[in-house]
């Protein structure tokens, strides 16, 4: 076996331990805190004329298979989740596959273009930033991405949203316009959903800019005060050349080890932005399921997040060591 | 730099003249049809029928053979209404917009009832049995003949079926039906329930659902086995799960199901659902249209209330109403100013949009005893600074209120409103100061007789009405006469939880049930009746009442007292004496405070875009008439 592949092996094979541990934290977790879903769903009923007695509370549970013992509970989801059945929503009156799988084409659709805004915009200002240090361009980059940082998401999102409705007609919050809400593809709907997608973009890629730009700048400036970096510059390579063939690929080495983060936040990230701006993405269907307690779909939101983010790191640490290759296997 | 100044100064000014011509205008001529029993097509003397053109080509047999035989005419407000159009509203407004359908429907005066789906319906003179006549050729929206079988199942083998509903609804416990023809249906009781007519016309959801869709998915009439396989197919835990979720439209298998409503669902996304209209709907207009005028319905699965509000005040909503703020209120009539929306002022029908509970059945002694002394409870509740409360919060378009029914209710006296309501901290101190309740330890605060400290905390979610802003104006009141109340605001699972153990020491929530529709049959705000999230004062003695003294506390005299009056309120076949206990019961809660108003009938906006007619100016608002039961939505059209 060679070096590389002895590695993949062992770091898969301690993912399952880490895996277990993580959901049985899970499933303990949700269950925490007082009441369940019946609890939740209860106070509707009272409304409409149910007097609760416990007992008879508890013959709802029974009707729900929540008054099994925790263990038993635990054992019916996790070996559904192993065969691909991840349970059913009591929330919403569906299984949990179906809710994930229609919501995460458009999960993945704004968090890749979120990130490839946030890169292809911080990147570069971040090398300016650090070859023209303490310029006005610096200054004024380090302002703008300091302010996305700063400003809370939901509140750009409501900016936005107005910006968009006031300037250019758009309907408030979703993906598309009402007439193409539930059209079949076409072109025009690609030119809708186009137009309503810059908002969430910018929205959540503003957030992660400053951190990205002020990282790319401070990584930067180490690499540019080394001495082969004097040594290029004093026989003669281009300037920009320089920079970009050599401090940077050393600079950028922190992104790539991140990008096994960024995985998980692709589901999670930004579910309040997402319950503002009445995006069909996974993130309000984590916030809802976790506050009415809806186990099964909390449950196997929070799972599929902990195995992207093991799966995650693997990758990003492969990625940089075939990037960078000063990092060996060990 | 006078700007900003000028602005609020036109805010305020276009707030108040908007809401103040909103109440002056004479209120439209609504249509005697909602105040007394509608016509009928042959009593209205329309013989033809027309349709939307929205069916032109869908194949369907001609409209009268859709129809009833002899279909309700119901009238709009103002012009007639003309067919056509999508409304776009946020679906947590389809129950408002587009209403359920009972047996019996609510009457525009919140008082008496009118047919719907039952032509006719009497009771013995005993009060024993109510005998229901169907409207005959009245239809499911897909074209099956709406029968006395769809009440006998839903009540039968659902709704007093243990494997169905573990928990009956004390609404129907006794409650019996039998079939006698296809039309022709009883209800029977235990004891006599004249106004269980009541509990149809607010309830539809317990009486009737399409038994030739539901009995392919339940065990009396399938074998389990099979049943069983369906479920796993369609990703459904029990055959339980299935049917509520479908009759509660929550599920994707709702689409197409059978209704008897204007809409039927046709497409369900993770941001929307589409409605469109029900080609069997029952009612007609007075031209000889079948009704609703509106063709579909967009409703957005809009999750942030914020969100809806600023899409409501930007015209991007036809109907707004369930989640519309009062706070939001001069931001919506901002909105008007573009010209594209409407913001109506109703009235919420809630009591008090607070009901401040004190627990007297807490575990601490000493607080349980404080609370039952009447003078503490007069001491607290004119502490209030209501009038300082309207304006601050309601825009002085409250009314400072303790809490009791509607003025126009049956039951009402004036002074059942306004009693110790008047704001007199002098009056608070007395009382407190003769009490015993003395500030020892010169903190500014009272402490009890033997010197240990005395805080009150409430526990409570804020939802639906503004409790938080109340509490903290009521916390503030307090402590100015020395009573110290701590706040907490706790999430919904931990109030369930809390609540029926009667652990809190005070909690708040709003009074519905005002109405001479619900207050007769659940006087729940004012006798130990409930036990629940929302209701947590008296829960020992509310437990002694459901259990006949197995179980709680034996409440005292006066408590005993509403019980029996609220048996007689419930039972009794004479109306004097009907109204008689309904006063008795809210009579004592005037002159005792067993909980505390501070203020009702507060404005509630409804956004209506400026092509949707129909809507009515002003309305009451709220859970005892289902919103807009009394107004006929089916009326409601577009003109562009």
């Amino acid at each position: 076996m060679s070096p590389g592949t002895k590695f993949v092996t062992r770091r898969i094979l301690g993912m399952i331990p880490t895996l277990a541990i993580i959901s049985v934290i899970v499933f303990v977790i949700i269950q925490l805190p007082p009441g369940d879903i019946v609890t939740s769903t209860l106070d509707q009923m009272q409304a409409s004329g149910l007097d609760m007695s416990d007992d008879r509370v508890q013959n709802l549970r029974a009707q729900y298979n929540l008054d099994d013992p925790l263990p038993v509970q635990y054992l019916r989801w996790i070996s559904g989740f192993l065969t691909g059945d991840m349970g059913y929503s009591f929330l919403f009156a569906r299984p949990v596959n179906e809710l994930v799988w229609e919501r995460l084409g458009y999960t993945l659709l704004i968090s890749v273009c979120a990130l490839i805004f946030t890169w292809a915009l911080a990147l570069p200002m971040g090398i300016y930033s650090a070859a023209r240090q303490y310029s006005a361009g610096d200054y004024t980059f380090t302002l703008i991405g300091l302010l996305g940082l700063a400003t809370p998401n939901f509140l750009i999102a409501l900016l936005l949203m107005y910006a968009g409705y006031e300037w250019f007609g758009l309907s408030f919050g979703g993906l598309f316009s009402p007439q193409y809400l539930d059209a079949p593809w076409s072109w025009a709907r690609v030119g809708d959903l186009l137009q309503h997608l810059w908002i969430p973009v910018v929205v959540v890629g503003t957030s992660g800019m400053a951190i990205t730009m002020r990282l790319m700048r401070a990584n930067l400036l180490d690499e540019l005060n080394k001495p082969y970096v004097t040594t290029a510059r004093a026989k003669g390579v281009p300037p920009l050349k320089l920079i970009l063939k050599y401090p940077v690929r050393i600079a950028i080495n922190p992104f790539i080890s991140t990008i096994g983060l960024l995985l998980p936040a692709l589901i999670s990230g930004e579910a309040i932005v997402a319950v503002v701006l009445n995006l069909p993405t996974t993130g309000p269907l984590l916030l809802r399921s976790l506050i009415s307690q809806d186990m099964y779909l909390a449950g196997s939101l929070i799972m599929l997040l902990s195995i992207l983010t093991v799966i995650g790191m693997l990758l990003s640490d492969l990625l940089l060591a075939w990037l960078d290759p000063r990092i060996r296997y060990e | 730099m006078t700007r900003p100044r000028e602005l609020v100064l036109l805010l305020l000014s276009i707030i108040f003249t908007t809401v103040h011509a909103g109440e002056q205008t004479p209120s439209q001529a609504w249509p005697q049809a909602w105040f007394e029993p509608p016509q009928t097509a042959s009593e209205a003397g329309i013989t033809k029928f027309s349709e939307s053109p929205f069916f032109s080509d869908k194949g369907l047999p001609p409209v009268h053979q859709r129809l009833p035989q002899d279909p309700l005419v119901s009238t709009p407000i103002g012009t007639l209404g003309t067919y056509g159009g999508a409304a776009r509203i946020s679906n947590l407004d389809n129950r408002t917009f587009y209403n359920v359908e009972p047996l019996i429907t609510i009457s525009a005066d919140h008082k008496s009832l009118l047919p719907n789906l039952a032509e006719k319906w009497h009771y013995s003179p005993d009060g024993l049995r109510l005998s229901i006549t169907l409207r005959a050729g009245t239809r499911w929206s897909d074209g099956v003949l709406l029968s006395s079988d769809d009440f006998v199942f839903m009540l039968n083998d659902l709704m007093l079926n243990p494997d169905y509903m573990p928990v009956t609804p004390s609404l129907l416990q006794g409650v019996k039906i039998k079939k006698l023809d296809n039309l022709n249906f009883e209800v029977h009781f235990e004891r006599p329930n004249p106004l269980f007519g009541n509990i149809i016309a607010q309830f539809p959801e317990f009486f009737v659902a399409p038994k030739h869709h539901y009995k392919n998915f339940h065990p009396r009439y399938r074998p389990q086995q099979e049943i069983d396989e369906l479920m796993s197919d369609l990703g459904f835990i029990n055959w339980t799960t299935f049917i509520q979720a479908n009759l509660q439209l929550r599920a994707d298998t709702s689409v197409d199901a059978p209704t008897l409503r204007a809409f039927l669902i046709k497409k369900m996304t993770p941001t929307v659902v589409r409605y469109e209209r029900n080609p069997y709907y029952f009612k007609i207009g007075p031209h000889g249209r079948q009704l609703p005028y509106i063709d579909e319905i967009h409703a957005e699965l809009i999750s942030d209330t914020e969100v809806e509000v600023a899409k409501a005040a930007t015209g991007q909503l036809d109907f707004a109403g369930y989640s519309m703020p009062t706070d939001d209120i001069p931001l919506l009539k901002l909105g008007e100013r573009t010209g594209d929306i409407q913001v109506k002022i109703w009235r919420r029908l809630h009591g008090s949009d607070l009901v401040l509970q004190p627990n007297y059945n807490h575990a601490d002694p000493a607080l349980a005893t404080l609370y039952w002394d009447r003078r503490f409870r007069i001491a607290l509740s004119v502490a209030l600074n209501r009038d300082e409360m309207n304006q601050i919060i309601y825009f002085g378009r409250g009314q400072p209120r303790q809490v009791t029914v509607i003025p126009t209710s049956d039951y009402f006296e004036p002074e059942f409103a306004s009693a110790y309501t008047d704001h007199d901290p002098a009056l608070a101190n007395k009382l407190l100061d003769e009490i015993g309740l003395h500030d020892i330890d010169g903190d500014g605060l009272r402490e009890y007789p033997d010197g240990s400290q005395l805080t009150i905390t409430a526990e409570y979610i804020d939802f639906e009405t503004p409790k938080q802003i109340s509490m903290e104006l009521v916390a503030s009141y307090w402590r100015q006469v020395g009573v110290d109340l701590r706040l907490k605001l706790v999430d919904r699972g931990l109030q369930w939880q809390r609540a029926p153990t009667g652990e809190m020491q005070m909690t708040v929530w709003h009074a519905d049930r005002t109405t001479d529709i619900l207050f007769p049959v659940q006087p729940d705000w004012w006798v130990p009746r409930t036990i629940g999230w929302s209701m947590s004062m008296w829960n020992q003695w509310t437990r002694w009442y459901l259990t006949d003294g197995r179980l709680g506390t034996k409440p005292p005299t006066e408590i005993a007292q509403l019980h029996q009056w609220a048996e007689t309120l419930r039972t009794t076949l004479d109306r004097t004496e009907r109204i008689r206990a309904g006063k008795a019961i809210l009579r004592s809660s005037a002159e005792n405070v067993w909980s505390i108003g501070t203020i009702g009938l507060a404005p509630h906006p409804i956004v209506v875009s400026n092509r949707l007619k129909g809507v009515p100016d002003n309305g009451i608002w709220g859970w005892d008439t289902r919103w807009t039961l009394p107004y006929h939505p089916e009326t409601w059209y577009f003109s562009e």
